[in-house]
């Protein structure tokens, strides 16, 4: 496997005011890797997903996402932003705009695509999650996973090398889940980097490369999904899975 | 009206083309009215073009204030949001005649003298400043009201600060604002009658005149009421076409 570091994090540290939630992460997250974050609420997990795009700030440490340190520079920031799509936990489609112009906004904006490009491409990318008949509609006339698959298209339009995904699909009904799932499951084979927190332990197991478990704000565990679910090093993480399994 | 909420662009086109209709007719139309109207239908159509101008600069002015002033009390900067407080504070707090006569009998003063400021400027500039103060409110509680995750999604796709705010925020508030924003255009038409203190002839300074020569009032402020009411419908049908146009992907 082709092992170029695409996100390195060095002893990266948050405070949301007296609550430490995230203690000294270093991890290097390679290209073409599929990574499932886990862990209990609260555990950090997601704010350490919103610092790789800078959504929040780390207090300490570094953060380098392509060769591109991420701090107060703006420029590096843009640059970051365009290379890291990120798909949200409650889907954030522009609720003004119809699902095509979702999809083309950033790359006419960003990218400075003519109109003409920026909407065939979009199509195109709605095609791929099945939902080219929709491209007229607004996203409140869509479902949860179809507003979902939108989301990923929107993220999927910048030609990013890195994918976020926030609990992409613990906001949505039970049957919608697998809708998405499947989109993911078929991006995660297109060599996308992809970094994905979820409580999906199904998906984790199937289509993670690797798996990161998180609690109180450090990783308790970084190994595969396989090794993971089998033998759980430490006594959290056997706890966390009993309590998911009886779910 | 089904038609008016399934073709908001046609029904704003037709309001705003009404509404120039109207002014351009409306000389002709009061003509055929008898004494003490006739007589004086051009002066009456004239009020009524200086009322709509009024109304035109100052709302579109102060939307434009509203949307800086609202931005600025939403500002992490101190000194700014202290700025936009104080004037929405001293505009809010005082008369708008006053404020009328204030800037007619001041800003000359504080002008060079090559500049002269026309009385209809000085009423379009007080206007603008004081609806623009009530549409700072509205601007602001509309941008509140956006979600933060629209703001977070723009921005990670990487899109700039300023792309975000127009491109998502500031359409997004506007809906929100609208309803508000349009009140305020209501009162604005109205409010322009206050441009008759410091000679401005607008309309009900024209209506003022034709009474004083004629001492009839009821046909004279009859018409007036009429010609104010029928800009008012004008701008309300405008608002609330543009209402039903931004609501889209609101509702299904």
């Amino acid at each position: 496997m082709n092992l170029k570091p695409i996100i390195e994090t060095r002893n990266v540290d948050k405070h949301f005011g007296a609550f430490h939630a995230l203690k000294g992460v270093t991890a290097t997250f390679y290209e073409g890797q599929v990574t499932a974050i886990i862990g209990p609420s609260g555990s950090g997990k997601s704010t350490y997903l919103r610092t790789l795009n800078r959504l929040e700030a780390h207090d300490a440490g570094s953060i380098t996402v392509d060769g591109i340190e991420l701090n107060d520079d703006l420029k590096h920031l843009d640059a970051i932003r365009r290379e890291v799509g990120m798909v949200f936990q409650s889907f954030n489609l522009f609720s003004h705009l119809t699902i095509l112009k979702n999809v083309a906004l950033a790359p006419m904006r960003v990218r400075k695509m003519s109109k003409a490009d920026a909407e065939a491409k979009a199509l195109a990318l709605l095609e791929r999650v099945g939902l080219k008949d929709q491209a007229h509609k607004y996203p409140v006339q869509l479902s949860g996973g179809q507003q979902q698959r939108v989301a990923i298209a929107r993220a999927l339009a910048m030609d990013p090398k890195v994918l976020l995904f926030d609990e992409p699909t613990s906001a949505l009904d039970p049957e919608m889940v697998n809708e998405v799932l499947v989109v993911m499951r078929e991006l995660a084979h297109t060599g996308i980097t992809m970094l994905v927190v979820t409580h999906e332990m199904g998906f984790a197991r199937e289509v993670a490369d690797r798996l990161i478990f998180f609690d109180h704000g450090v990783i308790l565990e970084d190994t595969t999904p396989a090794e993971f679910f089998a033998n759980p090093a430490h006594e959290r993480a056997k706890t966390f899975l009993s309590q998911v399994r009886s779910n | 009206m089904n038609w008016v909420k399934q073709n908001p662009g046609w029904t704003m086109l037709g309001s705003m083309v009404g509404l120039v209709l109207f002014l351009w007719g409306l000389g002709s139309l009061i003509a055929l009215a008898p004494e003490p109207i006739g007589p004086a239908a051009k002066e009456f159509a004239d009020g009524a073009r200086v009322t709509v101008w009024l109304t035109l600069i100052a709302g579109l002015a102060g939307i434009v204030i509203g949307v800086v002033a609202g931005l600025g009390k939403l500002s992490s900067f101190l000194p700014l949001r202290w700025l936009c407080d104080f004037y929405v504070w001293l505009i809010r707090g005082t008369p708008l005649l006053l404020q009328i006569l204030f800037v007619w009998l001041v800003l000359p003063d504080v002008l060079p003298d090559s500049v002269k400021p026309s009385d209809f400027a000085c009423a379009a500039i007080a206007l603008a400043v004081n609806i623009g103060a009530y549409n700072t409110e509205c601007v602001r509680g509309g941008i509140l009201a956006v979600p933060h995750g629209q703001v977070e999604a723009a921005r990670a796709l990487g899109l700039s600060p300023l792309q975000t705010f127009m491109d998502i925020v500031l359409p997004q508030s506007m809906r929100v604002a609208l309803p508000a924003l349009a009140n305020n255009l209501a009162s604005l038409v109205k409010d322009t009658s206050l441009a008759y203190a410091i000679s401005v002839s607008e309309l009900t300074m024209i209506g003022s005149r034709v009474q004083a020569s004629s001492y009839k009032p009821i046909p004279v402020f009859l018409t007036t009421a009429i010609i104010y009411l029928t800009l008012t419908t004008a701008f309300t049908t405008l608002t609330s076409a543009l209402e039903t146009k931004l609501d889209a992907g609101r509702k299904r």
